[in-house]
């Protein structure tokens, strides 16, 4: 796998030395509300989250930026470049740019989203069971998992995609989409493994877990109660941060023509349809190139400001 | 540090089994027929399908299968692909142009995200701080490909300055785009790693110490803070060998490279698995190995870590 890979362990951003706000000093505070004092003050944290917005509004109503068709073709438009008409030109099929753009939100935020539940699913229950059962079945999970992280992403996605869904086989929308989230999941949960495991490792000693195991509960007790809340403040950042390359990941897999294919509208397609009239028409290839990278910046920028506010270290 | 090296080599033998009948499960046993698209539009008549499958020895156990591609990798047999060119000869064309245009990947990333690194960790907070860590937050998030079309379109099809396509014999001084394209996203990353590594140690004692003896700036950085900030990076850099090399496949394909990537790119096209599969065992041994060397290298770097 290869964007995501120690995203985890970077830290960023200037954060403002901040003097723990004494607003109620007699309750105690917990993690999230002291991350939220400090989320609130952050400009990074605004932006992306407005910027989150816009793009769920896009994802859910395209309706309300456009009263276009985005699958209505006119040949004779063909490559018309941007007009106060159509504001980002005409595609090859002479469809509008702009709507297609704008209905291309939704398929990459659906991926992205299902993508990283199914993975933040997969890498947690094994990195969860690998750290607390330990021994022999943790390091054939780890091994496992080394294994998964030795084939590059992108060999890995063709590999399984081109045996499941070949570049000439035509397979149908919903179909092809949870192929390739599937896919995208498959490969990318060594990485949230290995994060859910040594956030349970750490937990796995301290006092109230024992204390809990010595008053009797169960391993899904533990678990669940006492281990996954106090590991899931990395999980969640990383997740974030994973939307954000699962979206780029798809619309390089499209690019490549074995992941989403026509039916679907979305931004990787418009790019891969493009590329080969980059001298007579660029802008049927960067208006979607542009929304890609701002959505794909939108995830990165605010799983960042949710990690630095979380780092006790920039505190 | 020899019995450490011989011990970790050792272990990367279950690893590469384990991949490589992982990848050799994944190109011949998944649902769906290789040879399906042979045939054009039409489906294939099914003696061709059964005299590919017989040639490729599809009919036999997986076991079998995976047998005798061991067997033949370890007597340098690489076969033929479905149209009988012997892989061993494309691989021994294509292999040189990707070391070259990784090699200057790896080193565009150590140079200048090293350096973007340490200049705006020295200086938390300025302007050149800024400039860093916004633009490669940027960077960070333009995927391989737009960085690649963009970079194409820009300084290729607008300004004229260089040629959008790379010519066959790729020399070095048309690679310089490519490999920055490369290199975009890992860039990005070192930068921040080294940035972040460089602020912790500016605070440690030693930093301290060093300047109470009255060292010069030069030497505080150079000496002290510089080799001891630089194993993140080095890790990075490092163990990223292996995504590189998918972003090696999109650059290849986008800048019409004719390395490894780029006779990947084709294939899959053509829906010809058969170079597939020792293409993907070369680059994860590649991988294993540079993780490998990574290790080793953490005690060049620190002598305080020892090898048992």
């Amino acid at each position: 796998m290869s964007e995501p890979t120690a995203t985890q362990d970077l830290i960023q951003g200037t954060p403002e030395p901040t003097a723990a706000a004494p607003a109620k000093a007699d309750k105690p505070r917990g993690l999230w509300h002291d991350t939220w004092d400090i989320l609130k003050r952050r400009k990074i944290f605004w932006v992306s989250f407005a910027l989150l917005l816009v793009f769920l509004v896009m994802a859910a109503f395209p309706t309300l930026f456009t009263d276009k068709n985005p699958e209505y073709a006119t040949l004779a438009r063909s490559m018309e470049p941007p007009s106060s008409d159509a504001w980002f030109g005409f595609d090859l099929q002479g469809r509008d740019v702009f709507a297609r753009t704008i209905y291309g939100a939704r398929t990459s935020i659906i991926v992205g989203v299902l993508a990283t539940v199914g993975t933040v699913i997969l890498g947690g229950v094994i990195g969860v069971i690998a750290a607390y059962r330990g021994r022999w079945l943790d390091s054939l999970l780890s091994r496992i998992g080394e294994i998964f992280l030795g084939v590059p992403y992108v060999l890995g996605a063709i590999i399984i995609l081109g045996s499941v869904a070949p570049v000439q086989s035509n397979p149908g929308k919903t179909m092809i989409m949870t192929v390739v989230i599937l896919v995208l999941a498959v490969l990318g949960w060594p990485v949230l493994a290995r994060i859910a495991r040594s956030a349970v490792i750490q937990a796995k000693h301290q006092d109230y877990v024992q204390a809990a195991r010595a008053l009797g509960a169960g391993p899904f007790r533990i678990v669940f109660k006492h281990l996954l809340p106090n590991s899931l403040a990395p999980i969640l950042v990383y997740a974030t941060i994973t939307i954000g390359s699962y979206i780029g990941a798809e619309a390089t897999l499209s690019l490549l023509g074995i992941g989403l294919r026509t039916p679907v509208i979305s931004w990787g397609i418009a790019i891969a349809d493009h590329t080969r009239y980059i001298r007579t028409g660029a802008h049927a290839m960067l208006f979607p190139a542009a929304f890609l990278s701002l959505c794909v910046l939108t995830f990165v920028m605010l799983g960042e400001a949710v990690r630095d506010a979380l780092d006790p270290k920039l505190r | 540090m020899g019995r450490y090296a011989i011990r970790r080599l050792l272990q990367l033998i279950p690893v590469l089994l384990g991949t490589t009948f992982l990848i050799n499960y994944m190109v011949w046993q998944l649902p769906g027929d290789p040879f399906a698209a042979r045939c054009g539009q039409r489906p294939c008549p099914d003696a061709y399908i059964n005299a590919m499958r017989a040639e490729f020895g599809l009919d036999q156990p997986i076991i079998v299968q995976y047998w005798h591609f061991l067997k033949n990798l370890l007597t340098g047999d690489l076969g033929v692909n479905f149209n009988n060119v012997s892989v061993a000869s494309q691989l021994a064309d294509s292999w040189p142009i990707t070391v070259r245009l990784g090699l200057m990947a790896v080193a565009i990333e150590a140079v200048i995200g090293i350096t973007a690194g340490v200049l705006s960790g020295l200086k938390r907070g300025g302007f050149i701080d800024n400039v860093i860590t916004i633009s490669s937050l940027v960077l960070l998030s333009l995927p391989v490909f737009v960085t690649g079309f963009l970079l194409q379109w820009l300084l290729g099809v607008q300004l004229e300055w260089v040629k959008p396509t790379v010519s066959p014999e790729a020399p070095f001084s048309e690679l310089i785009i490519p490999a920055f394209v490369l290199a975009s996203l890992n860039l990005a990353f070192t930068a921040r790693l080294t940035r972040t590594s460089i602020i912790e140690n500016r605070r440690s004692d030693y930093v301290r110490t060093a300047i109470a003896k009255g060292m010069t700036n030069r030497r505080v950085v150079g000496v002290h803070l510089l080799r001891n900030s630089l194993i993140p990076a080095l890790t990075f850099i490092g163990t990223e060998v292996g995504s590189l090399m998918s972003g090696a496949i999109i650059t290849e394909g986008i800048f019409n490279i004719n390395g490894i990537g780029g006779l990947l790119w084709r294939a899959v096209n053509d829906h010809d698995f058969t170079i597939v599969v020792p293409i993907a065992s070369l680059l994860v041994l590649v991988y294993l190995l540079a993780n490998l060397l990574v290790d080793l290298l953490y005690g060049v770097l620190d002598p305080r870590i020892r090898y048992e």
